[in-house]
């Protein structure tokens, strides 16, 4: 694991650069150098004044499997939203009101995905679906079953 | 695990879903992998030429009247807390879609008149006002969730 940075809440008070033993948490982006960021050390999330920095972990709990049932009412709707979305990008370039849509409908599918099965990148889920898409986009799926 | 078939539209929103979760863990190389899959089933995906978007209104009721109902029945009755937040937020959202597609079809452009448009990234929350909205109303993400659509 290792710590990453709000840039939106940190108020540079510092305090981080203080307690950094490897001087991670000193960089020109302001970005931690995650390179440099001691695993479980977390020094800095608890020295920091302003709640900016946080913990990312390497790994991530297999979810509990959902109903059936569930997961093709999740379906139902992810193909409904989706519909809605393909028919308001036909018209975005016309009406902002049409784009609007558009992105609310991909918001509200992508909702559909992660409750049902997908939502962490390196679960169970996403890695099925990628096997199967695996003839399909070979390069993009080996690099992608490999680093996750 | 049981196999399931999505459209290409759908694998584009399961990928651009992963991208964005890839990146909030700052795995920014996936991030950029997944969203070359998103990319790819949304250039495979069926091209529609709609002429109006009341073209949505029809899904919009069957979403409304039926499968987020279902899907709330079914989340109450296996307890599924998760699902029943995404129901609980998107039948919001969609009715919102309705009440705005209704007064954009009696007022036209009208309504965009001295208004902004933005979507609250986190949950699709649609507002036409002059100003950035400082808490969704529908998931409580602060101002800077919001987008401006221009």
């Amino acid at each position: 694991m290792h710590v990453a940075r709000n840039l939106a809440l940190c108020t540079k008070d510092c305090l981080c650069l203080f307690v950094c033993p490897t001087g991670a948490t000193d960089t020109e982006t302001g970005q931690i150098d995650f390179a440099k960021c001691l695993d479980g050390c977390r020094l800095c999330v608890d020295a920091c004044p302003s709640n900016a920095l946080y913990i990312v972990y390497d790994s991530y709990p297999v979810k509990p499997k959902k109903h059936d049932d569930v997961l093709s009412a999740l379906d139902a709707l992810l193909e409904s939203k989706v519909m809605q979305e393909s028919i308001a990008d036909s018209l975005k370039e016309k009406s902002l009101i049409a784009k609007a849509i558009a992105l609310s409908n991909r918001i509200l599918a992508e909702d559909c995905a992660r409750e049902s099965r997908y939502m962490l990148p390196q679960g169970e889920g996403t890695k099925e679906l990628l096997r199967s898409i695996k003839e399909e986009t070979p390069t993009i799926v080996e690099k992608l079953l490999e680093t996750l | 695990m049981e196999k399931v078939e999505h459209s290409p539209k759908a694998m584009s929103a399961i990928y651009s879903n992963a991208a964005k979760a890839a990146e909030k863990q700052m795995r920014f190389e996936e991030a950029t992998l997944f969203s070359d899959l998103s990319a790819h089933f949304d250039g495979k995906s069926e091209k529609k030429s709609a002429t109006s978007i009341d073209e949505v209104k029809p899904f919009i009721t069957e979403d409304l009247t039926s499968l987020y109902k279902e899907a709330e029945a079914l989340a109450l009755k296996e307890g599924e807390r998760g699902v029943l937040r995404c129901t609980t937020w998107g039948k919001k959202v969609t009715a919102i879609h309705k009440s705005l597609l209704d007064r954009y079809e009696k007022q036209g452009d009208a309504l965009l008149e001295g208004n902004n448009v933005y979507v609250c990234e986190a949950c699709g929350f649609i507002n036409v006002s002059p100003a950035v909205p400082q808490i969704c109303p529908i998931c409580k993400a602060p101002a800077s969730r919001f987008l401006q659509i221009k």
